[in-house]
């Protein structure tokens, strides 16, 4: 062994002499290793950037290796993606992999912005450094965007539509924006086609040479130093201060802080092998055929929170945010080092720095949240195919029955639930007897009202009386139904015995 | 190297030879990027001229005008015009024919006035309604309730020997009747 | 340090082998692939999607009649019940649900569904030797008779003129009757709703069912009673004093 070693090390280092008299790059790269680091800097915080561009590598390799099956072509993505989940060995696995490895980047994105943001790591001189960073992450959305629209299923396609209809709104360029993002009139093969060209070449480019530029500032400012409160960054001092102290307190990169960023980086590409192997692919859903109806599209993980955003804006409101908000937010993050580029680095002294993170991820949460169950949606298939409860089926007269049958034909049960079954996006009627009399119920289903449609052009006085006999059942059983006090007085207490009957115990 | 080759700027008034042949390579290639920039240019923008022969403005025939029962709305499917060969199955749409009364139809497009997303028509409440943010419409296409802000888009239609057809050729989208209003040519559906 | 490395050695072979003797959890399966919505052609799925609704989970009844009584399938035949679900019946809340009536569903998938109500809930010889009446009435109907016959077998317990009772509501009620066929009429009047108590044209009267002729007659009798203008909920006679 030894023996084999001294034959060999002399040769190996020879092959490197030879080498690098020609490329000239060890000295770099040992430079760029050894560049001593404040000791603090050596942290769990400090591992999101170098694993965001593992991800980024990653995602490199397992698209090139897709790249080698899929087909950009509206009219075969969706069976190449088939062929890719059933018949190329392991093909499934890496889509997968893609497809974790795009939801844990832009999570490592976040999670990188979020901490250099507390820390202050955007201060001078690092400006720059956050704004190809704003960029960055910019083209991390661009990706998952574009990413979705080639897994050309029917949520592509209608998210395509949404995006079409989102651009159509900026004013007057609206409809050029719009054949441009489609690459025509309408969704169709030259828009797989462009948004193949941007997911594959156009955007990884500006993201390679992005991160290129990234992490050549990142070597040549240095690492930022762990924020003490109470030094504050000036422009004038900040350099030599930092020079200082890696010179007192510094240590080399290699090894003394990148074993962290490793055993980090290995975790993450773990993890998301193991989201691979236990959860699959994303998708593809049904074919991408426009004349498939039946159809509620979602958007991906990372955009729900713009799908419940969209659904619950006041319509006045929604174009003017959505051409304006986005604008404002990036304007805001540019703008960001400018405004508070020196002062305090902590997060301990900057309490509205640590506010607004946390409020930005609370809504962005309560959002995404909102859009796992979009309770605006109408269920399209309740009516016919959520059971009305027993409990409100037992005990019923047959003109109650005809008006739970009505309540179901009526598509009512598609916006309003019944025993937690049905859409949501009108109040649950479980209990809508205690609130409405008999005389508001046949208002609200005649003429509507509250952003629910009026049914009084097609609901016959026999419907109306059946359903209304219906939803009066509708109260818990230690509650009585609303009354109207007025008429009790001017008609008797049993006026309200209308034609319906009181609910009974027997049929 | 000699001491003449050495570039001396020598005052702002006399250009040296080196410097004028620099200006007029860079001259040249400005010539040559502008030629480069104009096919590229016009490339890039083909999607937005109403391409492909402009056929989008032509009829789509969806049927026998018998084939839609009077006072019903029924879903129809069309192709349209521009077909090439990479789209697929995208290039078959639906749109919602109501049959008013003999001749007169509204032809509805399947995507919602909101963001697009495909309406389903439910007959027996007479309403149409959109499966991603609630948007709800009557018979006639107009808003019922939910984020659109305006009715149905409805594609222009004509009645010729018993048959119905449509212009469709274009993504109706809620921008396009911000754009009639600054004077261009409003699309195919409105 | 032995007992280490093979216990780890252990740990990744065992991790592989899992890996690669049974199919990984994620890997995806090759039936559970989605399907145009106009390819369903699995019969609990488009029942559940399209029937159960009014017809309740699995045909045990809803607000409308149980489809998985055998009683109900013993007496109608195939090709009523997919008449029924191709074109609803007009009027009611029976809505077609065949592309051809306005619905979203192929001919095959009506086809599906009224043969998967048969072949999943028809109990052969259930009826046997009870000789049941026909699902759609063949002989002539008289409505004075029918008062007599209601008398005899349902006044017990909807009340004397179908007003409601101690055990049956009101079904002369004027909105119900204005929401229901006479062949929905006939249809209850001979399955009863077995799941809410209400017994078949047998039972209403222990030991002495109804004939054909007398259901013809009770439903003609019902019949008679549907209004000009039904359920307006205004009318005086909601708010007789008592």
């Amino acid at each position: 062994m030894r023996i084999m070693n001294a034959k060999i090390g002399p040769a190996v280092a020879k092959i490197g002499e030879w080498f690098d008299r020609r490329l000239q790059l060890a000295a770099p790269i040992r430079e760029a290793a050894e560049h001593p680091v404040p000791r603090k800097t050596a942290s769990w915080f400090y591992v999101f950037g170098s694993a965001a561009l593992t991800v980024f590598l990653l995602q490199v390799v397992t698209g090139i290796l897709l790249a080698l099956i899929y087909v950009p072509s509206a009219g075969q993505a969706w069976s190449s993606l088939q062929a890719l989940n059933h018949d190329v060995a392991l093909g499934w696995f890496i889509r997968a992999m893609h497809g974790w490895g795009s939801n844990f980047m832009v999570a490592i994105v976040l999670i990188h912005m979020v901490q250099v943001f507390l820390f202050g790591a955007y201060k001078f001189p690092r400006e720059l450094t956050w704004i190809i960073g704003v960029f960055l992450l910019l083209m991390t959305l661009g990706m998952a965007f574009s990413g979705q629209v080639l897994r050309f299923d029917q949520d592509a396609y209608w998210g395509l539509g949404i995006g079409a209809s989102i651009s159509s709104r900026v004013p007057i360029i609206g409809p050029a924006a719009v054949k441009l993002l489609l690459g025509g009139p309408i969704i169709a093969g030259a828009t797989l086609s462009r948004f193949f060209a941007l997911h594959v070449f156009v955007i990884p480019g500006m993201l390679i040479a992005f991160v290129g530029l990234h992490l050549l500032m990142v070597l040549k400012l240095g690492i930022n130093e762990w924020p003490m409160p109470g030094r504050i960054v000036k422009r004038a001092t900040y350099e030599r201060e930092y020079h200082e102290l890696t010179k007192q307190d510094g240590a080399p990169f290699v090894p003394y802080a990148i074993w962290k960023d490793m055993f980090f980086t290995a975790f993450i590409i773990l993890a998301i092998a193991a989201c691979a192997f236990y959860f699959g692919p994303f998708g593809p859903t049904g074919q991408p055929d426009p004349t498939i109806i039946q159809t509620a599209p979602k958007p991906d993980y990372f955009f729900l929170w713009l799908y419940a955003l969209l659904s619950l804006l006041p319509p006045s409101m929604e174009t003017p945010f959505l051409l304006i908000a986005p604008v404002l937010v990036i304007l805001a993050l540019i703008l960001l080092p400018f405004l508070s580029g020196e002062g305090e680095k902590s997060w301990k002294r900057r309490p509205i720095a640590v506010l607004t993170v946390l409020l930005i991820a609370i809504t962005l949460g309560t959002f995404t949240r909102l859009a796992q169950f979009a309770p605006w949606s109408p269920h399209m298939n309740a009516w016919s195919g959520d059971p009305v409860p027993d409990r409100f089926v037992h005990g019923t007269t047959a003109l109650q029955r005809q008006g739970a049958l009505v309540f179901q034909f009526k598509q009512c049960r598609n916006c309003h639930s019944l025993g937690n079954t049905g859409g949501q996006r009108g109040p649950a009627l479980d209990s809508v007897a205690v609130r409405l009399t008999h005389d508001q119920l046949i208002r609200q289903v005649i003429q509507g009202g509250g952003n629910m449609p009026a049914y009084g052009n097609n609901l016959s006085p026999a419907e109306t009386t059946a359903l209304v006999a219906f939803l009066e059942t509708l109260h818990p059983a230690g509650q009585s139904p609303a009354r109207d006090a007025a008429r009790d007085i001017a008609l008797g207490d049993s006026s309200q015995k209308t034609s319906g009957g009181p609910r009974r115990d027997k049929r | 190297m000699s001491t003449k080759t050495v570039l001396v700027p020598s005052s702002d008034a006399t250009i040296s030879r080196r410097g004028f042949f620099m200006k007029l390579g860079i001259l040249f290639n400005g010539f040559a990027a502008l030629v480069l920039a104009v096919p590229v240019v016009g490339f890039l923008l083909s999607s937005i001229t109403r391409g492909r022969g402009n056929s989008y403005l032509a009829w789509v025939p969806l049927g026998r005008i018998d084939e839609f029962p009077e006072g019903q709305t029924r879903l129809a499917t069309f192709r349209n015009l521009n077909v090439m060969p990479t789209d697929g199955k995208t290039v078959d749409t639906a749109c919602w024919v109501r049959r008013v009364a003999g001749e007169t139809f509204q032809v509805f497009a399947i995507n919602c006035a909101h963001l697009g997303c495909p309406v389903r028509w439910f007959p027996q409440s007479g309403l149409f309604m959109c499966p991603c943010h609630g948007g709800a419409y009557y018979r006639d296409g107009a808003r019922a309730s939910g984020p659109p802000e305006r009715g149905l888009f409805q594609y222009p239609y004509k009645v010729e020997n018993g048959l119905i057809s449509i212009q469709a050729g274009e993504l109706p989208t809620p921008g396009a009747a911000i754009a009639s209003l600054t004077g261009e040519k409003p699309p195919c559906a409105s | 340090m032995n007992r280490f490395r093979s216990l780890g050695t252990a740990a990744v072979l065992s991790l592989l082998l899992s890996a690669c003797s049974s199919t990984p959890p994620g890997q995806p399966q090759k039936d559970a692939e989605p399907v145009a919505p106009s390819q369903v052609m699995k019969f609990t799925t488009l029942y559940a999607q399209n029937c159960s609704g009014c017809h309740g989970a699995q045909g045990r009844g809803g607000a409308a009649i149980a489809l998985a009584d055998p009683v109900y399938l013993a007496i109608v035949d195939q090709a009523s019940v997919r008449k029924v679900i191709a074109n609803g019946v007009h009027g009611t809340t029976m809505p077609g649900f065949a592309e051809s009536a306005g619905g979203m569903l192929t001919d095959k998938q009506v086809d599906a569904i009224t043969s998967g109500i048969f072949s999943n809930w028809v109990r052969k010889g259930i009826l046997d030797g009870s000789n049941p009446p026909s699902y759609a009435a063949k002989t002539a109907a008289n409505a004075a008779n029918g008062k007599l016959a209601y008398r005899t077998y349902c006044a017990s317990c909807h009340g004397p003129e179908g007003e409601g009772g101690r055990k049956g509501s009101a079904i002369t009620n004027d909105s119900f009757l204005a929401l229901v066929s006479d062949q929905g009429l006939r249809t209850i009047v001979i399955t009863g709703r077995p799941e809410l108590g209400a017994p078949d044209w047998r039972g209403n009267v222990p030991g002495k069912p109804m004939t054909d002729q007398e259901i013809t007659d009770v439903v003609a009798w019902l019949a008679s009673r549907r209004v000009q203008n039904p359920g307006q909920p205004y009318s005086a006679s909601n708010y007789a004093q008592p």
